[in-house]
């Protein structure tokens, strides 16, 4: 029973890890900190963990598609995120290509459906 | 916030950045300062916080990209069962040499008592045959893994050389102006059959410089002339053993670059460039030690042959007389110096030959 449930959730963490770099690009058009991020993206259905995301945005501004500014103007120092124009260009060319992936799932488990 | 719940904020952050390279420290400690004050704010207890974080290992884990091994699966086959080969060969001549020198040691030292003898020699063997197995079984696991390690990391630093170079190495046949694309053409034949490497020969050469190996570091005495002399048995050492620690170096490092070269044929199993480009580097290599071996260094027992004549003097008309009389440093040098030419040419020639006749790429 155990095995099942753990075989469960690291199949769909599998499936969720290929949107979560889509997800955090499509929310940085503005500046955001860590935890806001954690949840705009929450409000909007996408749960993401902390220590999944804070790592991630690291990797992504390495990569060179997000830049980060610490803030100290209010009551605590807070790192700020935004998308680089690089990160803009590579965002809207994976949009098209999750909207091509997403209509062409969607026929697949239509099919199965029927 | 109690002292309490920031002591465990503090503990919590300090577990994630020790396991963190040093120069990303300072930053991951403020970022995860500001999001466990985020969550606290958010209305969370501290313990419910770190809780929701998780095991700091594993949160350092996410922060962390490149892979940890130290020798990847590609090579870990190869590298375990060569280690197996090494480490059998080199712990077998450590017990040979262990029980001859317990032996010889043990008449040596028992006057002829044969009782004392045995006990003599098994108690220096098992004392010797020990400490030796320790160290050289050691040294054999480092070296081994060293070696493999680093053909880890070349192979790693290589391949992305080739993809940054593909236009200049792609030049000659089939450029096609994408240098980043992988074409079908680009897959490297299967090796011609003649161009394989026989593992057997490789292993043979492994195994004997190994032996050959341990023999120089643990019983340079053993070459030499042995003889009995009453109860006693004797050795007059070749070689120079005042000045061992000089020449030690010089041979071990000339077995190191034969045994690197022999591993590479190993791993890589067939005739191509690399191969060839090692075999003639190290047959030069060699030859160059070999030449400031022989001829450089005080490598011969300068007391061969009077030492000899000395053990000798009585049994007088043999044969082995005769060459005593003529032993000159000098005159075996050269001969060694043009029997290593020999061979090493013997081996650069014939890899050089696979390598052009089969091992060369042909552009499809």
């Amino acid at each position: 029973m155990g095995e099942e449930k753990d075989l469960r959730s690291s199949l769909l963490m599998e499936l969720r890890r290929g949107t979560l770099v889509l997800s955090v690009l499509s929310q940085m058009g503005e500046p955001k900190y860590g935890y806001s991020l954690v949840q705009s993206l929450e409000e909007k259905g996408i749960d993401i963990d902390p220590n999944t995301l804070y790592p991630l945005l690291r990797r992504l501004e390495k990569q060179g598609l997000l830049k980060s500014q610490w803030e100290t103007g209010g009551s605590k120092p807070r790192k700020y995120y935004h998308r680089t124009d690089y990160g803009t260009q590579i965002y809207e060319e994976l949009k098209v290509q999750w909207e091509e992936l997403s209509e062409s799932m969607g026929k697949l488990l239509k099919e199965g459906e029927a | 916030m109690n002292g309490r719940d920031q002591e465990l904020i503090n503990r919590y952050i300090y577990q994630v950045v020790r396991r963190l390279p040093r120069d990303q420290r300072g930053e991951v400690s403020l970022e995860l300062q500001e999001l466990i004050g985020d969550m606290l704010e958010a209305g969370a207890s501290a313990e419910e916080v770190l809780s929701k974080l998780g095991d700091p290992a594993k949160f350092a884990e996410k922060y962390q990209d490149r892979s940890h091994c130290l020798i990847g699966p590609e090579y870990y086959d190869n590298y375990l069962w060569l280690l197996r080969i090494v480490l059998t060969c080199v712990i077998a001549t450590v017990v040979i040499v262990s029980v001859i020198q317990g032996i010889r040691d043990g008449i040596v030292m028992s006057d002829g008592d044969m009782t004392g003898a045995a006990v003599m020699a098994v108690g220096t063997g098992i004392a010797n045959g020990f400490t030796g197995i320790v160290i050289s079984g050691l040294s054999a696991f480092g070296g081994v893994t060293l070696a493999f390690a680093v053909m880890e990391r070349r192979k790693i630093r290589f391949e992305m050389k080739k993809e940054k170079n593909w236009t200049v190495r792609d030049l000659g046949d089939n450029f096609t102006g994408k240098q980043k694309i992988w074409t079908p053409g680009n897959l490297s034949p299967i090796p011609h059959k003649k161009a394989l490497i026989s593992r057997g020969d490789s292993i043979a050469g492994i195994v004997f410089i190994m032996i050959f190996g341990v023999l120089l570091i643990f019983a340079p005495q053993f070459f030499g002339a042995v003889f009995r002399d009453g109860e006693a048995i004797r050795t007059v050492p070749v070689f120079n053993l005042d000045r061992w620690n000089i020449i030690l170096p010089f041979f071990i490092l000339s077995l190191v670059i034969g045994l690197a070269d022999e591993v590479l044929h190993l791993v890589v199993g067939h005739y191509c460039r690399l191969v060839m480009i090692s075999s003639i580097v190290t047959g030069a290599l060699q030859m160059i030690l070999l030449f400031l071996l022989l001829k450089a260094f005080p490598f011969w027992n300068p007391d061969f042959a009077t030492e000899l004549e000395l053990y000798l003097g009585g049994q007088n008309g043999t044969g082995l007389n005769e060459i005593v009389m003529r032993w000159n440093g000098d005159f075996v040098s050269n001969c060694l110096l043009v029997f290593g030419l020999a061979l090493t040419l013997l081996e650069v020639g014939s890899t050089v030959y696979h390598t052009l006749r089969y091992g060369i790429e042909d552009p499809v």
